[in-house]
């Protein structure tokens, strides 16, 4: 029973009226009968869900992005003045690191050539070229139960779900929605991300599947693999999700003869992100729902 | 023309509460600069929720909680009504409870808030189990609510002064 009045003398919202008590309760019921139809729905129909997720996401984003500038200022803030102070220890690394790169880059010029040459012997047909769209990232969404991050880039700028989203140093994760102007990222760290992938050294193939902890794991691993501490591990290219050879993490062996991976691009403080378009089918992002598609298109011809 | 300004004052001091609770529902996800904030950020949503319903329930009603609660579920890619339904129950529950802990001491608010935000956790962690049919991992989401419940009297002080300069005696 509602039984109090507010302070002031004229603007009493709630009398204690028997009416106003019925209309307290049935306002209860009545949305929880809403909660439920909305859980339901997303159960039934999450196509319908999934499309209100995405306007509601696009409405809310230029409030996101309004508020993640401070941020993004204050964040800048704080990496100047980091830089300042480093800026001595950063230079001597960059001098060593530069100086190791060159025999790199020497050695790649080389391998290039020979490669370009032996395709040439096998008549290889060329991979399709990629291209970027560059996002900044305005929201760090999921709290405690998902890895998500929202970014300003939609279907206006050729956004597809599905594509790849990378930072410089690594793949951190997919796009799984895509509203007009923005989208949302599922994290390689999240719970129902699941990548193939493959460890680079020894070629032993992988599922990297996120638990919701920095850490990934590496799901069905062979038991003869030889693999071990630090090797480089990137995506496989099976399963037409990503094209191979994205870098993805260092490996690290865990409890129990476990894997975990610990991901190459920082995902506690991402920014900005490069969605990667990789011209692979739209099709290959849901192998299955492809499968059934293509099974109506054949039975149409 | 000045009633027709007073009311819209008027107006827009009682629609705070609900405002309030929507940036704060927003804020909770917007990328902060502090690096891995996003996986413990405390749900600033249930604590304006929490504090609303305790003190304002006239300008706080379960229609409010339940709107904060669904924009809460699409921000975070949680099932959608989830979070809606459990807001509507927290809602309920407070409002129910309220002469307990709103009005008294400020540790018995806290004290309060600490076991609705516990019993939130586990029925927040439980639902969306049984939704996913999968087991989420427990430890993040006992950080975000210890998290929540040890930084509570920062955001309750702001809604505090927010109250008393904005609502004043109305």
């Amino acid at each position: 029973m509602l039984v109090h009045r507010s302070r002031s003398s004229g603007w009493s919202l709630t009398d204690v009226v028997p009416w106003r008590s019925v209309a307290h309760r049935f306002s209860y019921v009545l949305f929880i009968g809403l909660s439920l139809f909305f859980l339901i729905l997303s159960h039934a129909q999450p196509d319908i869900v999934t499309d209100i997720r995405e306007r509601a996401i696009d409405t809310l984003a230029p409030v996101l992005d309004a508020a993640s500038r401070p941020m993004a200022a204050i964040d800048n803030v704080g990496n100047f003045i980091r830089d300042t102070v480093y800026l001595r220890a950063d230079n001597a690394r960059l001098r060593a690191e530069n100086a190791h790169m060159a025999e790199w880059q020497n050695a790649v010029v080389a391998l290039e050539k020979e490669n370009r040459e032996l395709r040439g012997l096998l008549n290889f047909k060329p991979e399709p070229g990629f291209s970027y769209i560059s996002a900044r990232v305005i929201a760090d969404t999921g709290g405690a139960y998902s890895r998500g991050l929202i970014v300003t880039a939609g279907k206006v700028d050729g956004v597809r779900p599905g594509m790849a989203a990378m930072t410089g140093n690594g793949l951190i994760g997919r796009v799984v929605e895509v509203g007009d102007w923005s989208s949302r990222i599922l994290l390689i760290t999240d719970l129902n991300s699941r990548i193939p992938v493959a460890v680079a050294d020894t070629g032993d193939r992988a599922i990297l599947a996120g638990d919701n902890s920095p850490e990934p794991k590496l799901l069905f691993m062979p038991h003869d693999s030889v693999a071990q501490d630090g090797a480089r591990v990137v995506t496989s290219g099976h399963g037409g999700v990503f094209p191979p050879n994205l870098p993805v993490g260092i490996l690290r062996e865990g409890p129990h003869n476990s894997y975990l991976i610990t991901p190459s691009a920082d995902l506690g403080r991402v920014t900005y992100v490069r969605l990667v378009d990789f011209n692979l089918r739209g099709d290959a992002f849901n192998p299955v729902e492809a499968k059934i598609r293509a099974g109506h298109r054949n039975k149409k011809k | 023309m000045d009633a027709v300004w007073q009311r819209l004052d008027l107006w827009l001091r009682l629609a705070m509460p609900f405002f309030v609770s929507l940036v704060m529902a927003l804020l909770s996800a917007v990328a902060w600069p502090l690096p891995y904030l996003g996986p413990v950020m405390p749900p600033l949503a249930f604590i304006a929720l929490f504090y609303w319903a305790a003190h304002r329930p006239d300008l706080f009603p379960v229609s409010a909680a339940f709107a904060i609660g669904l924009l809460h579920d699409i921000i975070n890619g949680l099932p959608m009504g989830a979070s809606a339904l459990l807001f509507t129950g927290a809602h309920q529950i407070v409002l129910r409870q309220r002469r307990f802990f709103a009005g008294h001491s400020f540790s018995l608010l806290w004290g309060g808030f600490t076991l609705a935000a516990l019993a939130m956790t586990v029925a927040q962690w439980t639902l969306v189990c049984f939704l996913r049919w999968q087991i989420v991992p427990l430890a993040p989401v006992l950080t975000q609510m210890v998290l929540a419940a040890i930084f509570f009297p920062l955001p309750c002080w702001i809604l505090y002064q927010l109250q008393r300069n904005v609502l004043g005696n109305i």
